[in-house]
Parts: structure tokens; C-alpha cells; sequence
């Protein structure tokens, strides 16, 4: 009569994966085969024989699925009466956190501000009551909160941005341009040299970022490169 | 003159194509070149960038590592030295010439410089070098 893999197998004394190694199959085909799920193919069945020391007959093709043995359920706790509620402990109360002082940026803040009403800062610690370094971060924050609501509803003029400066290291910036302007109220003659040793004479008429207009003395006008000058100055020796 | 006023001077006798085109001829990658004119600090350290311009513009790798050490910076610091000790100074232009004068103000762009009773006007771009420049 034959009887299930799994039946021989502990009867033989055997682990599951020592038999799939003895019979060179996979443990988990083995583990199907024991568990039912699947029909042990003839080559396997003569394989297992041969590693169980059984005639492949003994052993049954397809393996009755395991029963489910029904656990014990587990005995139940005894309901423990509640715990009565502990008394609630009271906190000791804190005393409140003096306020962090004014921090450096809510100072520039300030003066920032202020300085767009044209506040300095003698006046505006005048008007607060205290220097700035002894205000506190509260303080700071409403007095700022305070100028900002202000800015909201007046909306002061903005100091115009200076856009004199050059923007390429050849082209006009603030001194020279201030000497161009003085030269170019004046009317005086100029002498500009260029990298190439050029020399061109006139009164400066114009200027932009990287260029300068001259009129010569036959009246022709002539555009220099800023790129190409190495110096110029006022043709016969003044400052 | 800083290796960018170099770099710029020679590209505008290159025929003053855009710093991106360059870039693509040389095989350097977007951006280097154009970084290099603008700063105001040094820049250029890596020679073998400088090699591969220096061969498109047609000049030395020494002579762009010449103008690396003198750079926008420094000369403004030379300025600056010279206009709060009143010493004259001394600068050596691209034309060849060498001007000396006490400095009067500076900016990005050019200084003035008064020798006697004339004040002249010089281009910072114009100036190759100036006297203590190899001591730092």
C-alpha cells in the first residue's frame, strides 16, 4: 500500500532538505509534493524511492493535503479591575521666560526702515524711549510690525539706485564720468593716445558706458572704443 | 593688465567674436572664458586652459600666466596704497611708455594720475604693469 512522502520520510529519520539533496531536487518542490499541492512527477517519484530505500511504489504519487490541527486558543486573561485614576499631579507652574534681547538684524531692520522717514538713530531711540541694543526681541518685532504698516500706508520715496558704476572694467565709472562731465561743460581740447600710439584731439561732446565722442578741430566727430585708449588728458597741461 | 583685460584685448583683435564662440573652437566648456574676462580676482589657475587660448589667439602660454599675477585686485590695492600715501607711482602702458604720478582717484575703470600741473586720465585696461607687481 502506498503511503504519503512525508510519512516515509520521518519514518527514515530524515530532514526535508536532506532527502531534495539526496534526491537532488529542489526543497521547495519537495515541500510541495509533501504538502499535496502537487503530483511528484514519475522521474522525481523514482529518484525519492531511491534515496528513501523504497520501491517507487511505495510511495504515494500524490500526498494527501495535511490536516489542519485546531490550536488550543490560548487561556484567557482574567479581566483585571481598573486601576481607580491617580490623582492628577499638578505641575509646578513656571514662571514666564524673560524675552530674548533685540537681535542685530531686527536693529538693522529698524534703522533701515526708520531711515526711509528720515528718522536717524538718535531720533528714533528718542521716540522709542530706550537705546536699541536694551530693546527686546518683542519690542523689536513691534516696532518693526509698526514701520512696516507704516511704509504700507505712506509708501516714502526710494533713494534712487546709482547706476553709474561699470559693468565691464573699460567702460565709464563714477570718477571718470565726473571728469568727462567737467571736461565736456569746459569745451577744452583733449588728447586722446590708443594702444596703437594714435593721437586724436577734440572736446568731448558724449560719452556712453564704453565709448567716447570727440569733435576735432576740423568739426568732424569721431567715436573712440574705450578699449582702444591707453590714456587721455587736456592737450596743454592742465588738471 | 589682468589676464581678462588680456583675454578681451586679444579677442577684440580677433575680431571681437562673442566669448561663446570661442569657447565652442577651443573646446572649453561654456562659460570659462566669459568667467574669466569678468573677474576681478584672480582666475586662470588651471595652464591648460591658458595653453589652449593662448594657441587660438596666437600667443604664449607665458604670456597669459604674466598677466594672471596681475590682476584687477592687486592693482587696485596698488592704487588704493598710492592714493593714501601720496607717493608717486609708476606704470608701465601697453603703448610702452611708463607714466608716473602721484594718484588722485581711481575707479573700475581708469585713475587719475597728476604729474606737475597736468592730470591724465589712464585706462586701467591699459596698463601692463606696474612697479612691485612681481613682489607680492
Amino acid at each position: 500500500m502506498p503511503e504519503d512522502l512525508q510519512l516515509i520520510r520521518k519514518r527514515k529519520g530524515m530532514e526535508a532538505a536532506q532527502l531534495a539533496a539526496r534526491a537532488g531536487i529542489p526543497l521547495s518542490l519537495l515541500k510541495e509534493y509533501e504538502a499535496g499541492s502537487k503530483p511528484i512527477s514519475p522521474d522525481h517519484l523514482r529518484r525519492l524511492a531511491r534515496a528513501l530505500y523504497v520501491e517507487p511504489w511505495d510511495i504515494n504519487p500524490r500526498s494527501a493535503p495535511p490536516r489542519r490541527e485546531e490550536k488550543p486558543l490560548p487561556p484567557r486573561r482574567e479581566e483585571k479591575p481598573a486601576a481607580p485614576p491617580s490623582p492628577k499631579k499638578e505641575k509646578p507652574r513656571r514662571e514666564p521666560r524673560p524675552p530674548a534681547p533685540i537681535r542685530e538684524g531686527q536693529i538693522a531692520h529698524l534703522l533701515s526702515a526708520a531711515a526711509r522717514f528720515g528718522i536717524d538713530r538718535a531720533a528714533l531711540e528718542a521716540q522709542i524711549g530706550k537705546p536699541l541694543e536694551q530693546m527686546n526681541e518683542v519690542e523689536g518685532r513691534q516696532w518693526n510690525r509698526r514701520f512696516t504698516e507704516r511704509l504700507k500706508a505712506e509708501k516714502p520715496p526710494k533713494k534712487p539706485i546709482d547706476r553709474r558704476r561699470a559693468y565691464l572694467p573699460e567702460g565709464v565709472d563714477r570718477f571718470e564720468s565726473d571728469y568727462l562731465e567737467a571736461v565736456k561743460a569746459s569745451g577744452d581740447t583733449i588728447a586722446f593716445t590708443l594702444f596703437n600710439g594714435e593721437q586724436h584731439h577734440g572736446a568731448v561732446i558724449g560719452y556712453c558706458p564704453y565709448s567716447i565722442t570727440i569733435r576735432q578741430a576740423d568739426g568732424s566727430e569721431t567715436t573712440l572704443n574705450k578699449l582702444a585708449i591707453a590714456y587721455y588728458r587736456r592737450a596743454g597741461g592742465s588738471a | 593688465m589682468s589676464l581678462g583685460d588680456e583675454l578681451r584685448y586679444l579677442r577684440a583683435f580677433y575680431g571681437g567674436i562673442g566669448p561663446s564662440a570661442i569657447e565652442d573652437k577651443t573646446g572649453l566648456p561654456r562659460g570659462t572664458l566669459r568667467y574669466m574676462e569678468q573677474r576681478y580676482r584672480r582666475v586662470g589657475e588651471d595652464d591648460e586652459v591658458l595653453a589652449k587660448l593662448a594657441a587660438f589667439y596666437g600667443t604664449t602660454l607665458e604670456n597669459l600666466q604674466f598677466h594672471r599675477e596681475r590682476y584687477r585686485k592687486a592693482f587696485s590695492a596698488y592704487l588704493q596704497q598710492g592714493l593714501e600715501s601720496g607717493q608717486p607711482i609708476r606704470v608701465r602702458l601697453r603703448t610702452g611708455e611708463t607714466l608716473s604720478g602721484v594718484v588722485r582717484w581711481w575707479d573700475l575703470g581708469a585713475f587719475g594720475l597728476q604729474e606737475q600741473d597736468q592730470l591724465t586720465v589712464v585706462q586701467r585696461h591699459a596698463v601692463v604693469d606696474w612697479e612691485g607687481a612681481d613682489v607680492r
